[in-house]
């Protein structure tokens, strides 16, 4: 019974690792644009994807779908008239070395295949720079709507990764070679390396994200447009630059937590849809605004989800889901909304 | 000037060329409606949507039956293919058999790759009175056969496959299994057949555990499995979630024999788990052992040339069970037609009605799925020669001999 017991604990422990680093996206994300991310999970399915073709040594289309985008806009910036010409050469510098080095890193890693972190690179680049890509094309033109809005804008940006994602690498799945092979047994449990690497970058991630947040004057502007966007906006933080790196933390969290399960569950196109839900479920204990809570949630769904398939496979998923009726019934009663913003 | 002279000579080369083509046809037309009749066999294939993967693997097979049989002249009727994709979806494929009933006036419809399409066109091929194959392997597609006078198909069924699995698991001494499946319609239509198999073969089934296919943790089902003190458990998926429940058996130190269904039987399954499916015993088709069955087998000389003409086409090791699907339709439509009791004319209905008469004649004819004894009760035909077991050695599918 104690084997049971501790095999389903380290492996609600890690699944609720990779949620967690979802969740943590969906929060930045949400509190600086106020974006419900649907399309949260695809980052996790993108990331997984671009990794494993980068390993495997081919160069991907999506480095270069991304590197177009990236030029295409920094093309409509120059465009911009009221520019000066000092400011039109930093622009020019700043994306020339972005888009470089969005390519060069697939580059290398089509040069050097079987090479993990040149893979892991490449893949980061391209996704995190598609999170801002994104930013840029769905959100900041609607930046002004309604929650609501912005929340089926998300769905529609859901639909075109998951499309996208078929097109580039087909419906196969892929297996992907873990960061280190082999695991440790903790008396009769057998932990592969790989759970401890997600558990270990989950709790990182989270450390760093604090450090982050509360220690340097960007992560303290982000903050601040969370509190209020218009009075940062007053106090001369750049917003738009705010919801880029938002997004760009999200889809970057989101990417590492799809490459490092990818060797678990192998990396294919539709993995990543129930993650960013499983996710959301978590986020949405701390409202999907604060972190220590959130934390909370993912062991929460972590563990309900695995002892709920040892107890009754069949309604695992229901019983997940379900729990977000108590979680939202719960914050209404401890934090009524307040009629913020507007 | 220049231009001018460009569309003059356009022009004279356009009216050449017409006037060829029609005194070619004028000559061509009533030669061949002397001498041959076409048999019209309308192909129609999910190529795109979500049974792609299925479908393209069909679609080659029957690229290959065209560039093989429509330019044969050692026949006394010609072969002519319509090929159509109906993007897995079922309206399309009703509306691509309208077309082909009613333009193409193809004698036989070829279709579909998935179960919904196949069940979609039924009403239409019975009112028709055309004969229809389809590719999918539900076996409510043709039965009960009085229902659906016109239908038949190729792949075996989960029952045949089963059968010969569970008997084999009795031979081995093992009386209770647990099965472990996907929540879909594929897992729970192998559930569904699982139970009365089991019964009749005297096997307990004492668990049973879900997955789904996007699922990331599959240890907390395996350590129920483990628990139940079982002899062996049947997983019923595809991977790649055949292999994580496999490899999250072993994982929590689950050491019976781990049997999976024929779903697992494609080389996906051993691709992306290696080693670790290592001595799995897999419910297979005969074109995945081809090269092992006993020379004896009426199978081995079709399978054998089948193989070696796809792999001829689209390179070594390509050859897929799906390919061996539309493969078998096609050929017994053209067995059918070669096998009429009437003699062949121009008559469509009435050459619909005969080729549905033979089709219930079939007896002994080995195909790639297995060897086929179509009777007017029976709109599959298969029997348990065309299922076989085989271990996982080496990365290989390797035949259990029995």
């Amino acid at each position: 019974m104690f084997d049971t017991l501790l095999f389903l604990l380290v492996d609600g422990i890690t699944n609720g690792a990779v949620y967690g680093l979802v969740a943590l996206s969906l929060i930045v994300i949400y509190t600086v644009t106020r974006v419900v991310n649907i399309a949260q999970g695809e980052y996790v399915t993108l990331g997984a994807l671009s990794f494993s073709s980068a390993l495997s040594g081919s160069f991907n289309l999506f480095s270069w779908l991304v590197a177009g985008g990236l030029a295409a806009f920094a093309l409509l910036d120059l465009a911009d008239r009221r520019l000066l010409s000092s400011v039109r050469i930093r622009i020019l510098l700043i994306r020339s070395v972005w888009i470089a080095g969005v390519l060069l890193t697939a580059f290398a890693a089509h040069k050097f295949p079987g090479s993990y972190w040149l893979a892991v690179l490449a893949a980061l680049a391209a996704t995190v720079s598609l999170g801002t890509l994104t930013y840029r094309l769905t959100v900041e033109p609607v930046s002004g709507a309604s929650p609501i809005v912005l929340l089926i804008v998300s769905v529609g940006v859901y639909m075109v990764f998951h499309g996208v994602a078929v097109l580039i690498w087909g419906a196969e799945p892929q297996s992907v070679p873990p960061v280190v092979d082999g695991g440790v047994s903790l008396g009769p449990v057998f932990i592969t390396y790989q759970s401890l690497w997600i558990c270990g970058f989950a709790v990182l991630a989270m450390a760093g994200l604090y450090m982050f947040s509360e220690r340097t004057l960007i992560g303290q502007a982000l903050q601040a447009t969370a509190v209020n966007r218009v009075g940062a906006q007053l106090c001369g933080i750049p917003v738009r630059f705010a919801g880029q790196l938002s997004f760009a933390i999200g889809a970057g969290f989101s990417a590492v937590s799809g490459l490092l399960l990818a060797p678990l569950i192998t990396a294919n196109y539709d993995m990543g849809f129930p993650i960013g839900l499983k996710g959301f479920v978590a986020a949405a204990l701390g409202g999907i605004v604060e972190y220590p809570t959130a934390l909370v949630g993912v062991v929460l769904v972590g563990l309900t989800e695995s002892f709920s398939a040892f107890q009754i496979s069949a309604f695992r998923d229901v019983i997940v889901f379900l729990m977000v009726i108590p979680i939202l019934l719960w914050r209404n009663a401890v934090r009524p909304p307040e009629a913020h913003e507007h | 000037m220049t231009k001018t002279v460009t569309r003059g000579r356009i022009a004279t080369s356009l009216c050449g060329f017409i006037s060829a083509s029609s005194i070619a046809l004028a000559c061509a037309q009533p030669g061949f409606a002397q001498d041959k009749p076409e048999l019209r066999i309308a192909a129609i294939v999910s190529v795109t949507g979500a049974a792609s993967a299925l479908g393209a693997p069909e679609r080659s097979a029957v690229e290959l039956f065209d560039k093989t049989w429509s330019t044969r002249t050692d026949l006394p009727f010609k072969v002519k293919v319509i090929s159509y994709d109906d993007g897995s979806d079922p309206t399309k494929a009703v509306s691509l058999t309208r077309k082909a009933i009613e333009e193409d006036k193809a004698h036989v419809v070829v279709c579909c790759t998935t179960t919904p399409s196949s069940m979609a066109i039924l009403d239409t091929v019975k009112a028709a009175k055309i004969t229809m194959i389809s590719m999918a392997s539900n076996a409510a597609i043709v039965e009960p056969a009085s229902e659906r006078p016109f239908t038949f198909k190729t792949p075996t069924s989960d029952k045949l496959m089963l059968q010969r699995t569970l008997n084999y698991m009795k031979r081995q001494g093992i009386k209770k299994i647990g099965f472990f499946g996907l929540e879909d319609a594929y897992g729970e239509g192998g559930l569904k057949e699982l139970q009365p198999v089991a019964k009749e073969v005297g096997i307990e089934l004492a668990a049973t555990e879900r997955f789904a296919r996007q699922d990331t943790n599959f240890t907390p089902q395996a350590l129920r499995l483990k628990q139940a003190g079982l002899d062996a458990v049947y997983i019923h998926a595809i991977p790649p979630s055949a292999d994580l429940a496999h490899e999250a058996l072993k994982r929590v130190g689950y050491t019976g024999p781990i049997y999976h269904g024929a779903g697992s039987s494609i080389n996906a399954f051993v691709d992306i788990a290696k080693a670790n499916v290592e001595g799995a015993i897999v419910g297979v088709g005969a074109l995945n052992v081809y090269d092992q069955i006993a020379t004896d087998n009426p199978l081995r000389p079709v399978l054998a040339k089948f193989a070696e003409l796809y792999d001829g086409a689209y390179g070594k090791g390509k050859v897929d069970l799906f390919a061996g699907q539309s493969w078998d339709a096609m050929l017994l439509a053209v067995n059918a037609y070669q096998h009429m009791a009437e003699a062949k004319t121009d008559d469509l209905a009435a050459t619909r009605i005969a080729i549905k008469n033979a089709m219930e004649q079939t007896r002994e004819w080995p195909g790639v799925n297995g060897v086929f004894n179509v009777t007017p009760t029976d709109h599959l035909g298969l029997d348990k020669r065309s299922t076989f077991l085989s271990q996982i050695k080496g990365g290989r599918f390797v035949l259990i001999e029995e």
